[in-house]
């Protein structure tokens, strides 16, 4: 099993290796449901100031590993540290102030735009949701950030799918965790907005500083992270950066087949194999 | 970041859905409306005829200010707070098994009581003419105590409150359970049969003063708590897990607002029987006119829960009078037809 390699000199993951201690890591981490394990003896770091993309084949646990990350998939074995302090020690309202997780697919409700973002407020001002004006700021910059501001009044069961997503996504931002734990948070948008999603994901880790998690399906878009954890069927393939997950072909052995990734000007594209 | 901040006041408005809540307190002013107007006219409605209840506001007569504010008024009051409680429970149950189809007696509740009913019947082993009277604080505390019984099987057999399908199955299996152990006991012991499909039916007919007390008391107690776990309700509505992720206390939670749904049920249930649909169709109302949040939806089912109960207490009185129906067959018919043309509309506009 391959261990978490020391950043080279790119960007994000460059400023992360000066960081004393990771914001989220693992060590011997045991997932599974009943009787299938998903996960096993898996040890991670998941740096700060960087976009980290989870890759791999449908099943190979990447939302697992969001799950048990954020704390709702129990641990059979090891154990997982928010700042360098176990998971489980943290208080729950502490915890959910540090660490927000969006949720695969999430139900639609009756709320508009502008109170499910913040709900994003909810560990920091409790059950009484009395409105405090940092917490109207954070929900309009969230709002801004994802582009959802013109559907603050409107409920969120008139949206779109896409639309709703970057409802979704704005409640997360609006948490302002230092931890950021995404599935598939390009799902149902449409190609430039998944675009302004990934932009603005590595905005929040480069500039803000976030540690952004996200499990990507589409591998064109996970190789703009900064670094990728690729999971195969079996367990971890590799973690670290894009260059050394390219060099090491990491996604071909994740996937099982041959993975062909091209370079168009710095931009790594996966492209089809239709030949064959 | 200053920057943000004042265009923060300036853009707040269309953060805020502006046009909603005031159609909202708009519909919730018409109900209250409607609710004094229903108690005004209830007290015009009984076994005499309109003239005569018209003569009896100015007389001076005892008997006639007995049957007017003694009688009549508690009746249609004690209506209000019923079916207040009765919808505050059904708008917290479907809030929290996020299921639309969730109402105050899914928890088992409804046979509780009955089975309550049926031993208090037994043990007092009275006659039928006996129990409307004597019997009746026998009969609400059973009902009360066997509806909390119920509620208490059900968590027990779901072994705890963390598993919301097992909870509803639970319910499920301790209704059909205690069903069938009433059903028994009622064959064995046929002369009750009549005073227990009364309270099946569910009457308005025996709310006094103290009755009212009760259960406005107990309204009192269950919205408080259940319009600060409003914005648990709310987070609820994105998932389980994603509530669990933004910090919230899902037993706690559970637990809270399970106890309202079982307070305000078992003394509903104590007070007027198991009057159906008023629980189920309340929070429908409301969401149907105008969609909302749970903290207005939790004030405004309950407004029209009463309003509804009202109604019906007033129809069961009204449509064969002098004679009058069961209430809960009038919820049954006006919720009935309510929820089938609910269905078309949805089938129509899918």
């Amino acid at each position: 099993m391959l261990r978490s390699v020391s950043p080279d000199a790119d960007a994000g993951a460059g400023r992360a290796a000066r960081t004393a201690v990771a914001p989220l890591s693992c060590r011997g981490l045991v997932v599974g449901y009943r009787d299938r394990r998903v996960l096993s003896h898996l040890d991670l770091e998941i740096q700060a100031r960087c976009f980290t993309a989870i890759v791999g084949p449908n099943g190979s646990g990447k939302s697992t590993l969001l799950r048990a990350l954020a704390g709702l998939a129990a641990a059979q074995g090891g154990e997982i540290r928010l700042h360098g302090r176990a998971l489980s020690a943290w208080s729950r309202r502490e915890r959910a102030r540090r660490l927000a997780w969006l949720a695969q697919s999430a139900a639609a409700s009756d709320l508009t735009a502008a109170e499910v973002v913040g709900l994003g407020r909810f560990a920091h001002s409790g059950w009484l949701a009395h409105r405090r004006r940092e917490d109207d700021v954070a929900v309009h910059r969230a709002m801004t950030a994802t582009g959802s501001l013109a559907w603050g009044p409107r409920r969120l069961s008139t949206l779109s799918g896409g639309e709703r997503q970057r409802v979704y996504l704005a409640r997360v931002l609006a948490v302002e965790a230092p931890v950021l734990l995404l599935d598939e948070p390009t799902t149902h948008l449409d190609p430039p907005y998944q675009e302004d999603i990934l932009r603005l994901l590595r905005q929040e880790a480069h500039e803000a500083g976030v540690c952004v998690l996200a499990a990507i399906h589409d591998l064109s878009l996970a190789l703009t992270a900064d670094r990728l954890i690729v999971l195969g069927a079996d367990g971890l393939i590799g973690h670290g950066t894009v260059r050394e997950a390219l060099t090491g072909d990491w996604l071909s052995a994740a996937f099982r087949t041959r993975v062909e990734i091209v370079d168009h000007d710095g931009v790594h594209l996966w492209r089809p194999a239709l030949e064959g | 970041m200053t920057a943000v901040g004042t265009s923060v006041d300036a853009l707040a408005p269309r953060l805020r859905d502006s046009r909603g809540s005031t159609r909202l307190w708009i519909l919730l002013g018409g109900w209250l409306a409607l609710t004094l107007l229903l108690t005004a006219a209830s007290l015009l409605v009984g076994t005499s005829t309109l003239e005569t209840s018209l003569g009896w506001l100015t007389s001076s007569d005892t008997h006639a200010a007995v049957i007017l504010w003694d009688i009549r008024l508690p009746r249609t009051v004690g209506a209000f707070f019923a079916g207040a409680l009765l919808g505050l429970a059904g708008a917290v149950a479907q809030g929290l098994f996020r299921n639309p189809l969730a109402e105050p007696y899914l928890l088992g509740t409804a046979s509780g009581a009955a089975l309550g009913v049926t031993l208090s019947l037994i043990a007092a082993d009275a006659s039928i003419g006996e129990i409307a009277w004597v019997g009746k604080l026998g009969i609400t505390g059973a009902a009360c105590l066997g509806a909390c019984a119920a509620m208490l099987l059900t968590i027990t057999l779901a072994r705890g409150v963390l598993q919301t399908p097992g909870l509803l199955l639970a319910g499920v299996v301790i209704a059909f359970l205690l069903s069938s152990l009433n059903a028994l006991l009622v064959l064995s012991r046929p002369e009750i049969w009549r005073a227990l499909q009364m309270f099946l039916l569910g009457s308005t007919g025996f709310l006094s003063w103290p009755a009212v007390l009760l259960l406005a008391i107990v309204f009192a107690i269950a919205i408080v708590p259940a319009v600060s776990l409003s914005r648990g309700l709310d987070a609820l509505t994105l998932g389980e897990d994603t509530a669990l992720s933004m910090g919230l206390s899902l037993p706690l939670l559970r637990l809270g607002l399970l106890g309202i749904v079982a307070l305000a049920t078992a003394a509903a249930v104590g007070q007027v029987g198991v009057v159906g649909f008023v629980g189920l169709v309340a929070p429908h109302l409301v969401r149907e006119s105008v969609a909302v949040n749970h903290r207005q939806l939790l004030i405004g089912a309950p407004l029209c829960g009463g309003t509804l109960l009202q109604l019906a207490d007033l129809l069961s009185r009204w449509i064969i009078r002098p004679a009058e129906l069961p209430v809960g067959a009038v919820t049954a018919c006006v919720g009935g037809v309510y929820l089938v043309v609910l269905l078309w509309r949805r089938s129509r506009d899918a």
